[in-house]
Parts: C-alpha cells; structure tokens; sequence
C-alpha cells in the first residue's frame, strides 16, 4: 500500500513537471495511466491549461482509436468545458457502442443545453447503455418530457418499467423500439409491460414477440397476450412462426452419399468424423488390393448411409416451443 | 384468387390450400374465411387434420373453432390427444373450448398433464371457458400449475403433492425447480423421497433448488453430498476416450471436447497413408502400436483428471 501511495505521489508530482511545462502532449498520455486518481489529475490539468489542450483534445477525437476516444471522453466529462460539445454531439452516431454510451455521460456532466435535442434522439439508440447514459443526462440537464410519448422513451431509458406502464397507450411506441434489443431480458420487460397496459393497441407487435428468438420471450408474449385481449385462436400460429433451426434432411443425405459419415457430423454426431475416416481407409486400401472395382463395391454402402442420414433428419423431434 | 372472392364463391379447397400460403397475414385471413362459411366448411376441414402441413392443420382447426360444429368434436379430441405439433395441440385444446363440447373435458384434463407448458395453458383456459371448475383438490392442483399459479398451488398443501411430483416429467427445468421449491414448502414423507430424488436431477439448477429446499422436506443435510453424487452424468468416459485414441489419434480429444482433436487425427492420418505407401500396410501397424498405447494411456490420465475436476 505504501509502494503505491508513493507511486501515485511521484505520478502528481510529475503532472505538476508536465503542467508547468504545458505539455499537452505528456499529459494526454497521462490520461491512459491504470491509476484513477492520476487520471482525473491529468484531466484537470488539461482543463487548467485553456483552449490550446481543449484543441489537442478535441483534434485527437478525430483519430480512429476507439480505446483513446473513450479516455479523452471521459477527460473532458471531468474538464466540463462547454467548447467540444458540438463534436460530442457528432459522436452520438459513432459506430461504437461504449464511445456513444461515454459520449451520452460526458454531455450531461458537461450540462450544455445544445446537448437536450440530440440525447433526446439517443433516447432511441438500439444499445441499452446508450439509452441509460442518455436518459441520466437528460435529467442532469434538467430536461421535463413535453409528451407522454416522450416520457415514455425517457422512463424507457432509465429501465423504470413501473412507471412505464402507469403511461398506458402513450407508452406503446417506446416500449415497441425495444422488442428487438439484443438482450431477451430487455425484450422479456417491454413484453410484459405491454401486457400491464391491457391494451388492443399492442397487439400487432405482442403478436410478432410470440415468434421471438428466445422461448422465455415466447412465453411472456402469450401471457401478455391474454391481457391485451387478443383471441387465444390467434396465439399458436403466432407462435408457430418462430424461427426453427431444423437441420435439412437433403443436406444430411447429400453429404452422406458424397463424404460417407459427415451427413452425421452435420447432423453434430461425434463419431460422424469416425466413420469418414473409416471410409477414406476402406477406400485406400480396397483401391490398393482390389484396383478400380472398389467404388462400386462401396456404393450400395454410401446409398444405405444416406437413406439412414435423410430418415434420421425426417424424424428429429422439433424442439419444443 | 384472392381470399375475399373465394370466400364469396365458397371455394373452400381454394381457400384450404392458402393456408399454406408464404405470407402469414393470408393463411389468417384464408383461416378467418373459412371460418365464416359455416358448416358446410366442417367436413371439408377435418380432412386435412392429418398428413398436411403444420399451417394447414393450425388453419383448419382455427376455422373449425369458429364454426364450431359437434361433429369436430371428436376429430379435434384425437388430434388434442395425438398430433406430434405443439402448436397444432395447444390450437385444437382452444378450439375445443370454443364450441364447448362437454366430451372434450375428459381429454382436455388429461392435456393439462402434457409435456408441453403452451398445451397445457390452453387446455386450462379452454376449461375454464367451457365453465368447468376443478371437483377435487388433485384437479385444482393440475389446473394451478398449468396456468402457473404458484400461489394457489401453495396454498394446497399437501393434497398438491402427487401432482407436483407428476408433473416433474416436464422437460423445462425451470418449471422442474419451482416444484421443487414448493414441494419443499409444503413438506412431509412424499416430498421428502422426491426431494431426494431431485437432486440427482440432470440440471444444474434444478439440483441447487433441492439442496435449497431439503431441510423444509426433513432431508438430512449430511445426506446431500453422497445424494447428490449419485446424479446420472452426461460426461464422456474416460474409458471411451482411450479406446477411441487408441484407434482413431486425435478423436478421442474431438470426443472430449477438445477442438485440436480433429486437426491431431487428420496429422495422423496422414503420417499412416504416407508410411503404409513406403514400408507398407503391416510394419506400419507394428510401428504403431507402441505410439498409439502412449498416447491412450496419457488420454486415459486426462480424461480421468478432467472427470475429477467437474466434480
């Protein structure tokens, strides 16, 4: 513990070295170090040096280096100076995940209100972080929602699922952005709060969350359903739709009769790959002893081994709903 | 053709083969059509309830619902009680409640003993569209636990025992551990063995949800560790493993989950068919067998190690 107090000690003192020789450079490297405190020291230094760090700053986020625009982001969340919100701005359609959700963060701490109309659109971002971040720093700037629609997005944003639900029918655009978010618990929420508000409006999207990837997902569908009022009648084919990963009988068959033995690997038996190589020695040796006679003494074998692979495929019991 | 005037020219056989049809929005309004005509559209319909395709089957049933003439009673209870599709029964277990027949009670009860949870959701709903209220506590319990109502199957008690366990069959582990969990609220001798039972369940959860539960069921708690050994494990053999290295290098690592498994036993396939084409089929056998009895003896160790290891 001691080591490290002196090491963080010699790391401020050399931020002072770096500061009174306003080494923008020197000190941005700092930003990278493993050590919180140095970090944040290293930005207010930034920030005490004026506009010429400001531009380094804002130049350096037009690198392409995703690690380093996340550090120089969170620098200026601390340095809070209102110059590179425009660029900020820009970055909330950054391809990068982390760098939008970092982006959405600093522009609350930084608390420009030219920030208010953008965040509201990242509101709408498919990543959840994204949508959290900027939830969060709309409230830091004290943004009111004008709509319940707006609202809606809003409380979306901050996972108050409660809430959500209490906005009834205003609350069935924002919830239907999130029933493709890449997370099943995130589409599991927006399901049953659909499923609360009871409402008719709900039913075309509730209608395509019963043929949901995710069976969990399924599964609330239908109990939301009932509440919306839909006819259970409607319910199984809805769920039938569902994607099925059923492996195809004629692939299985087809490369059993060409490769004898991957039709199995296809099918993810293990010792598919046994019997291929089996096949291939079978193969070597008659060739060797019987000369070009061996094909045809294997090719009733190879038609036996397809047929088998097509059945078994046929007959793979669908997995359950 | 579109559906609306094969609807009017009550080509029902037009409108059967739409429900096959690409776009799901036409099976449903070809199912809806088909529907209203009434019943001159019933003996039509209960044809392709068996051979035809999934949508076909759901489509007609779905009509057949909305008709709901008494002489697909019958066919509808058979296909409840024997189509291979969860679907195409969850549908018939709807439509059965729809015309509310009282022949369809019997079998609806026994669906909401299925494997299937979406089966047995609509073979309660259905009975309780059809006015049925449950006669004894055993009735009351299947028809809690197929709605999913953990609070009323509670509040049972003991007389929910046998179903509880019954219904340990299903194949949905998370259903299999909220038994477990109110088996072991309720208690007594049953729920005691089946406690014991469970921990040798083959999923993780389920396990961990006995071991929660076994002090309410009175299991002794130095009982858990030897119980729970006990469980039937899908790990591969270790005997397996050696015996498949000895003959095939490299799948036996491919067998023991090892992804290099493969890349080992194309290495050595190809060093056999080299060798056999330069010294010949029998040296190289000989030259072999010694090579591959150090290999099967360090799979053996492995494998044996690795057994250990995932406890």
């Amino acid at each position: 513990m001691v080591e490290l107090s002196n090491q963080s000690g010699q790391k401020t003192a050399d931020i002072e070295k770096l500061t009174a020789a306003k080494d923008i450079a020197g000190l941005i490297k700092t930003l990278h170090s493993d050590d919180m405190h140095t970090q944040s020291e290293a930005a207010k230094a930034l920030g005490s040096l004026g506009p010429a760090a400001m531009d380094v700053l804002i130049q350096d986020l037009t690198k392409k280096d995703k690690e380093h625009h996340l550090v120089i982001i969170k620098a200026l969340s601390e340095i809070r100076d209102p110059t590179p919100v425009p660029v900020l701005i820009g970055m909330l359609k950054d391809q990068n995940s982390e760098v939008r959700w970092g982006v959405a963060i600093a522009l609350g701490e930084i608390g420009d209100s030219r920030a208010t109309e953008p965040l509201i659109a990242s509101l709408r971002d498919y990543d959840k972080y994204v949508r959290y971040g900027a939830a969060v720093s709309l409230q830091m700037l004290g943004w009111k929602p004008p709509t319940d629609e707006e609202k809606a997005f809003f409380l979306v944003g901050l996972q108050d699922w409660q809430a959500v639900g209490a906005l009834g029918d205003s609350a069935i655009p924002a919830l239907t952005t999130i029933l493709h978010d890449r997370h099943s618990m995130v589409r599991i929420k927006a399901v049953e709060t659909l499923g609360g508000i009871g409402s008719t409006r709900a039913i075309p999207v509730l209608m395509q969350s019963l043929a949901d990837e995710d069976s969990d997902v399924r599964w609330a569908a239908v109990l939301a359903s009932e509440k919306s009022g839909i006819h259970p009648m409607h319910l199984p084919r809805g769920l039938s739709l569902r994607p099925k990963k059923k492996k195809n009988p004629l692939i299985a068959g087809f490369l059993n009769f060409i490769l004898p033995g991957l039709g199995y690997a296809y099918l993810a038996k293990w010792w598919g790959v046994m019997i291929y190589e089996i096949d291939i020695f079978a193969t070597v040796w008659l060739l060797q002893y019987w000369g070009t006679f061996s094909y045809e003494a294997l090719l009733p074998i190879y038609i036996l081994l397809a047929a088998h692979a097509y059945y078994i495929t046929v007959k793979m019991p669908e997995t359950a709903p | 053709m579109d559906i609306e005037a094969m609807k009017n020219a009550q080509d029902i056989q037009g409108l059967i083969r739409h429900l096959d049809h690409g776009k799901p929005d036409v099976q449903w309004r070809a199912a809806d059509a088909l529907g209203s005509l009434g019943e001159i559209a019933c003996e039509p319909l209960l044809r392709p309830l068996v051979y035809h395709r999934v949508n076909v089957r759901i489509g007609a049933i779905e009509a057949l619902g909305a008709i709901g003439s008494p002489r697909s009673v019958e066919p509808l209870i058979k296909t409840l009680m024997t189509d291979q599709s969860h679907e195409v029964r969850w549908v018939a277990a709807v439509a059965l409640g729809e015309i509310g027949d009282k022949r369809a009670i019997p079998p609806l009860l026994a669906s909401l003993k299925d494997d299937n949870r979406y089966v047995r959701y609509g073979s309660a709903r259905a009975l309780g569209e059809m006015g049925w209220t449950p006669e004894t506590d055993e009735e009351r319990a299947y028809y809690s636990l197929a709605v999913q109502d953990w609070e009323a199957v509670k509040k049972l008690g003991a007389s929910a025992t046998s179903p509880l366990i019954d219904m340990l069959k299903v194949q949905h582990p998370a259903m299999r551990a909220r038994i477990v969990e109110i088996l072991g609220s309720i208690g007594g001798a049953v729920a005691e063995r089946t406690c014991e039972r469970i921990l040798r369940d083959p999923d993780e959860n389920v396990r961990w949800s006995g071991v929660l539960s076994s002090r309410n069921c009175g299991v002794p708690p130095s009982r858990l560790p030897l119980e729970l050994a006990q469980r039937s494990r899908t790990r591969p053999s270790v005997f397996g493993a050696t015996l498949l290295n000895f003959f095939f290098l490299g799948l036996g690592y491919d067998y023991l989950g090892k992804w290099w498994g493969l890349v080992i036993l194309e290495i050595y396939l190809l060093l056999f068919l080299i060798s056999q084409l330069l010294v010949g089929l029998f040296r190289t056998v000989i030259m072999m067998i010694p090579f591959m009895a150090v290999f099967a003896v360090q799979t053996y160790f492995m494998a044996k190690k690795e057994a250990a290891l995932a406890g």
